[in-house]
């Protein structure tokens, strides 16, 4: 994970390339990750030591709110690790509520081969009973 | 592994666990705190606790394909013994029937790393993306300690796709009943003509 976090402008592009892609092999995985970032990206991690050492649960309540960062891989295995795709992005807590409006598109958009609602059923039963109607008055 | 049948029951326990731990602690460091750890990366990445994580994982699978009929002949063979596997969804054997093209599943899976509790919930269908995303996002937000939101329409819109899911069998009684319907119709308009006829 030495990589460097994306933008979640590029992350969302990558994104859609990658369930894209997995669309087109029509088999296989895709794995997203989210979890708390909970240690300062440059220095300081003597700051949640201190943290652990004096509550056990400091964790329950930080003094701010904490990013939340968030991964994406095409699960290939560690034989296969130099073809594998993996990402990251690291969302902030004022950011939350539109990267997320945002992941939901791209993830409805991306992932096609999930069963959709079944509305030609009801369509076919409407179009019957309006045809019914009509031979019901003739008669 | 057990999967929870409707997803608010999932986000309802994944959002407990987390609330309960967002970053577990392990091991806590002996009380004498020790001096102030080198400024180099792999301590840190030894002193990050482990996180409750939520992972979802977007499978396609190609029933088509010969790699997943080799699986599936090797799941069939010790299969028999118990009559219904728990952990199958219900509707996998009639899915597998008709349908040659790929098919997908969602799972996600929220996973605290320290008690070992996992949370799985699992669905194959396209209208319930929507719904999950934004539960993730709802979880994020106790990841990120921000106060939860007020509830908002995702609890009243969960009601409204079981109704679309319990109305599948209706449309089929419906088209039964038509049916018989139509004949009714046909043969007493034939027997009204008829009297009419022998009345004349």
């Amino acid at each position: 994970m030495a990589r460097a976090h994306l933008s979640s402008d590029e992350f969302f592009d990558r994104l859609s390339v990658l369930l894209e892609a997995g669309q087109q092999k029509s088999h296989g995985s895709i794995y997203l990750t989210q979890k708390r970032l909970s240690y300062e990206l440059d220095a300081a991690s003597s700051l949640s030591t201190d943290k652990v050492a004096d509550d056990p649960t400091w964790d329950l309540h930080p003094p701010q709110p904490m990013p939340v960062i968030i991964r994406a891989t095409d699960g290939k295995d560690k034989k296969r690790r130099a073809e594998k795709v993996r990402f990251s992005t690291v969302v902030q807590p004022d950011q939350l509520a539109a990267f997320y409006a945002r992941y939901a598109e791209v993830c409805k958009g991306g992932m096609q081969a999930l069963k959709k609602r079944d509305r030609s059923k009801r369509k076919k039963d409407k179009a019957k009973k309006r045809k019914l109607g009509g031979e019901d008055k003739k008669g | 592994m057990p999967y929870f049948t409707t997803s608010q029951e999932w986000q309802h326990h994944s959002s407990l666990l987390l609330q309960a731990r967002p970053t577990t602690v392990g091991q806590l460091p002996p009380l004498p705190i020790p001096t102030p750890p080198p400024p180099n990366p792999d301590t840190k990445l030894t002193q990050t606790p482990p996180q409750t994580r939520i992972t979802t994982k977007y499978t396609i699978t190609n029933p088509s394909s010969p790699s997943f009929q080799k699986r599936k002949a090797k799941r069939a063979t010790p299969a028999p013994a118990p009559p219904a596997p728990s952990t199958e969804p219900p509707e996998s054997n009639g899915v597998e029937k008709h349908s040659a093209a790929p098919r997908a599943t969602l799972t996600l899976k929220t996973f605290d790393p320290v008690s070992g509790v996992c949370l799985k919930y699992r669905t194959d269908k396209a209208a319930e993306v929507g719904r999950l995303i934004g539960g993730l996002g709802r979880l994020g937000r106790h990841m990120a300690a921000l106060p939860e939101v007020l509830e908002d329409t995702a609890m009243a819109d969960a009601p409204a796709a079981e109704g679309t899911g319990t109305s599948t069998p209706v449309p089929a009684a419906r088209d039964a009943l038509p049916a018989t319907a139509e004949s009714k119709a046909q043969s007493a308009g034939g027997g009204g003509k008829k009297k009419k006829k022998g009345k004349k």
